[in-house]
């Protein structure tokens, strides 16, 4: 309990940190938050578009698939907003030995990583996910009660704990092979098979979504929990079963890649 | 003609030296962008079978199967971005070297583009046009592609090459003004995937949003040679639209060289 | 409080080919390599010992201070800081040490200095009034007040250095390892960072060890030195012994006036010693004939008079060697095999 007290103080302490460094340069929030922003918009005037030629998309309709569109932002943005240092460590900081500085503070590593960036471009998804799912309440085709509300938190939760731990899996591969941006960038893209329903899917995509790089159960199948009343709760329970099992996996080999380290200049 | 190959074909062959030596990453590159047409794909596959029509701005769904994998062949020839390397060149500050070099900054970085577009050319994408070529004839029923179109595709792919490059180098002027150049390539890259047709083809915009596309060099970079390769595009037409794409080559080679040079004038007051 | 046995560190490496052909091959091939950095090294270190740990470029230096740290874990053998593994209990050893890697900073490079210190404060648990105790400190050694506001982008090399030292200095560490501490800094800052070391060291019996290419660095402050060379220690022992194994050798140039005649000039015959025991070397722009040799062995007056018989000398030039000498002679590994 200490140890966790002294954790949350630290974070906010270099979080804090962080964020100095970070007002010095307005422009390049507003530009990466315009960015992501603007990104997901393009996605929502596709949907608009194809659906001026169709009613329905294999039963589900336009007001449906942004919801799902949106709630797939958040947890996303969620991960997005408090993990992106991890990339970094897939990309270059192996490669070059600046993962050297981890090695040598009295703190836990994954901590220090997450720890030493906030990205701010993360805001972009999350207001796009905010601003479509209080579209969706609005319109009413979400399920509103004390059940749903809670399970819709606790699904947000494990939705981020998911991509965390896919990217913090890919992202460790690096200790082996230095540079594991480009597996971590395949799995990560992944996710955007799961901003639709994956019945569209041929079977064998659909497994590997649903199963092997879980994305569909941080957007369309909890989504569709909280559009549908024949979706049991259990969904959002197999989702947090999926989170913790993946968790432990990546931490595991995220572990052990510290221990495989080899620095720069060899 | 001669001088110029020889002083600008050493940052071709270097670009494709370097893709070479990025092995695994390359493949999995190959996958990713692939990954977005197989969603494509399964998504228009869905939205054909909700349809009561036959036909979705102005495509049949075996068209529109091609038309989805063939984006993934042109953007692989067209989308050589050359911006980045401009944004790398200003953070690193060594702008301001390739000004004193003998060479013309903007021909070496088109060359550099034509080094990774040969190599994504020859190593995936050949094989996926291909690939598709056969499964469209033996799977989909579909006319094989004539040889007239082929080379026209061609033609009007390497001018959309020169459009893209030509834009994007413009817009990697952008890097002079802003250090963070990386979210607004994604923005670039959302609003190219839109308004070149490589996520939509243009017919499924409102006519009157179609008339304002006619009159930017966007849907000449992707839109263009696929439905000349579809056939959608034949004789006068094909024509016509190939020599909208000339016209948006020169304009956009005139106005890139403006820029830079109200650029590398503020550069030398200023000193990068 | 170093124990250090029988270490070793592997590293493999993929093949590569040179040129276009080569990057075509190396799409397909798989061939590994296996590069031995650190082979079986063995040493100890007392508390408060300052030890300079010495070799070339790729000797080995770097990967051994790293396992120490904790930052590589060994491929074979252990290393225990104050008798703690620090690949197994890293987080205790991160406590015990301070590191300062000459190339690279740990503070925060776009905030102030004091930025750095009150977030250094914090991961390290130290108390208030150990921080204004050990902050009075250094700032008396390292003077770190006049640019203690300022962004660390904005420090001169000199002054970053400094700050660096300090920061890992700000927990009171047991053992501090410097990895090239003065590289790039100019003589009177060099001075200043030696002074504050050693200060250190006395004051709070902090055990140092310290890479560098600095003769100057071994000189003031190691009372010790490991030399180590292709990934094996051939050298452990106090300065003064490897002056005086290594330092016996003189060199005399002359300036002659029949350049013709070197190629008869047979010196070791006419000395009555050994061929490797004295080297000629016959520079012809400047004239100049330069003969290294055992001062042990032989008188300076012997060679010139044997030189003479040969040929008429114009000017004499008599150097013994220095420890740069010896040094230099190390890292080009000369000196060791013969």
């Amino acid at each position: 309990m200490n140890q966790c007290k002294r954790y949350l103080r630290l974070y906010k302490i270099m979080i804090a940190q962080f964020l100095k460094t970070i007002m010095q340069s307005k422009v390049d929030f507003l530009i990466g938050l315009f960015g992501f922003f603007f990104t997901q918009i393009m996605g929502i005037v596709f949907l608009y578009l194809v659906f001026q030629q169709i009613p329905n998309l294999q039963g589900w309709t336009f007001e449906q698939l942004i919801f799902i569109y949106g709630f797939a932002q958040l947890p996303r943005g969620i991960d997005h907003l408090f993990t992106d240092n991890i990339w970094l460590v897939g990309w270059r900081m192996v490669i070059n030995g600046d993962f050297d500085r981890y090695m040598l503070r009295p703190m836990n590593i994954f901590f220090q990583v997450i720890a030493e960036k906030l990205q701010p471009d993360a805001l972009g998804e999350l207001l796009t996910g905010v601003i479509l799912v209080a579209g969706s309440l609005a319109k009413g085709i979400v399920i509103v009660d004390i059940l749903h509300v809670v399970l819709f938190f606790v699904s947000l939760v494990a939705g981020a704990v998911i991509y965390t731990s896919i990217k913090l899996f890919f992202a460790s591969l690096a200790f082996w092979m230095k540079c594991s941006g480009p597996f971590l960038q395949t799995a990560y893209e992944m996710a955007d098979f799961a901003k639709y329903p994956t019945e569209i899917y041929a079977k064998g995509v659909r497994f590997l979504i649903t199963w092997v790089i879980p994305f569909a159960f941080v957007a369309y199948l909890p989504a569709s929990f909280f559009l549908k009343n024949d979706v049991s709760a259990g969904m959002i329970g197999i989702e947090c079963v999926i989170a913790v099992v993946f968790w432990c996996i990546a931490y595991a080999v995220f572990h052990r890649g510290t221990h495989v380290y080899e620095s720069a200049g060899n | 003609m001669r001088k110029y190959v020889k002083i600008y074909l050493p940052f071709t062959l270097n670009a494709l030296k370097r893709q070479m030596a990025y092995k695994g990453a390359f493949y999995l590159f190959i996958l990713v962008s692939l990954f977005s047409s197989f969603i494509s794909y399964y998504l228009w596959k869905a939205i054909y079978t909700s349809s009561d029509q036959a036909t979705l701005g102005g495509l049949t769904q075996e068209e529109m199967v091609v038309y989805v994998f063939m984006v993934y062949v042109t953007s692989s020839i067209v989308m050589s971005s050359i911006s980045n390397y401009v944004s790398e060149d200003v953070v690193k500050g060594t702008v301001a070297m390739n000004l004193i070099k003998p060479i013309d900054y903007r021909m070496s970085l088109i060359a550099m583009a034509a080094g990774n577009m040969i190599y994504r050319f020859l190593v995936p994408s050949v094989a996926i046009w291909i690939g598709l070529e056969i499964y469209k004839v033996t799977a989909l029923g579909l006319r094989p592609v004539t040889a007239v179109e082929v080379l026209l595709y061609l033609l009007s792919s390497i001018m959309s090459f020169l459009i893209y490059v030509l834009f994007d180098f413009c817009f990697g002027m952008v890097a002079f003004f802003t250090t963070y150049i990386f979210g607004m390539m994604l923005a670039e890259e959302a609003l190219l995937g839109f308004l070149t047709g490589q996520l939509i083809p243009i017919s499924f915009f409102p006519s009157a949003v179609q008339r304002v596309f006619d009159f930017l060099p966007f849907s000449s970079m992707v839109y263009t040679p696929i439905m000349i390769y579809l056939g959608k595009y034949t004789g006068r037409t094909a024509g016509f639209m190939l020599f909208r794409q000339a016209a948006w080559v020169v304009i956009l080679y005139v106005a890139g060289g403006l820029i830079w040079k109200r650029v590398t004038k503020r550069l030398v007051v200023l000193g990068g | 409080m170093i124990e250090v046995k029988h270490i070793s560190k592997d590293f493999v490496t993929p093949k590569k080919y040179p040129g276009l052909k080569g990057a075509v091959k190396g799409l397909f091939s798989n061939e590994k390599i296996v590069k031995t950095a650190v082979d079986d090294i063995s040493f100890e270190i007392q508390k408060g010992e300052i030890v300079g740990y010495i070799g070339s470029n790729g000797a080995g230096k770097s990967t051994t201070i790293k396992m120490m740290t904790g930052i590589l874990s060994p491929t074979r053998g252990e290393c225990l800081v104050d008798g703690i593994d620090p690949n197994k209990r890293r987080k205790e050893n991160a406590q015990n040490i301070g590191v300062v890697f000459g190339q690279r900073t740990q503070l925060w490079w776009d905030l102030p200095l004091s930025e750095s210190f009150t977030v250094l404060k914090e991961i390290y648990n130290v108390s208030d009034s150990t921080y204004a105790e050990r902050m009075e400190f250094l700032n008396r050694v390292l003077e770190m007040q006049d640019f203690f506001d300022r962004p660390v982008r904005t420090l001169s090399l000199g002054q970053r250095m400094r700050a660096d030292l300090g920061a890992a200095l700000l927990h009171n560490p047991k053992v501090l390892y410097l990895d090239e501490p003065t590289i790039g800094l100019d003589l009177i800052v060099k001075d200043n960072i030696r002074e504050a070391i050693k200060e250190i060291n006395e004051r709070y019996q902090t055990t140092v060890v310290l890479t560098t290419h600095d003769i100057g660095d071994i000189e003031e402050l190691c009372n010790r030195i490991i030399v180590i060379d292709e990934g094996k220690k051939i050298y452990d022992g106090s300065l003064a012994a490897l002056k005086e194994t290594y330092g016996t050798k003189r060199r005399v140039s002359m300036e002659i006036r029949q350049p013709e005649k070197v190629a008869k000039l047979h010196l070791a015959s006419l000395l009555n010693v050994r061929e490797e025991e004295c080297s000629v070397n016959y520079e012809k722009e400047s004239n100049t004939l330069s003969v290294t040799f055992d001062k042990h062995k032989i008188q300076v007056p012997q060679l010139l008079t044997a030189v003479m018989s040969v040929m008429d000398i114009k000017d004499v030039q008599i150097q013994e060697t220095e420890l740069s000498q010896i040094v230099k002679e190390i890292y080009s590994h000369g000196i060791m095999e013969g």
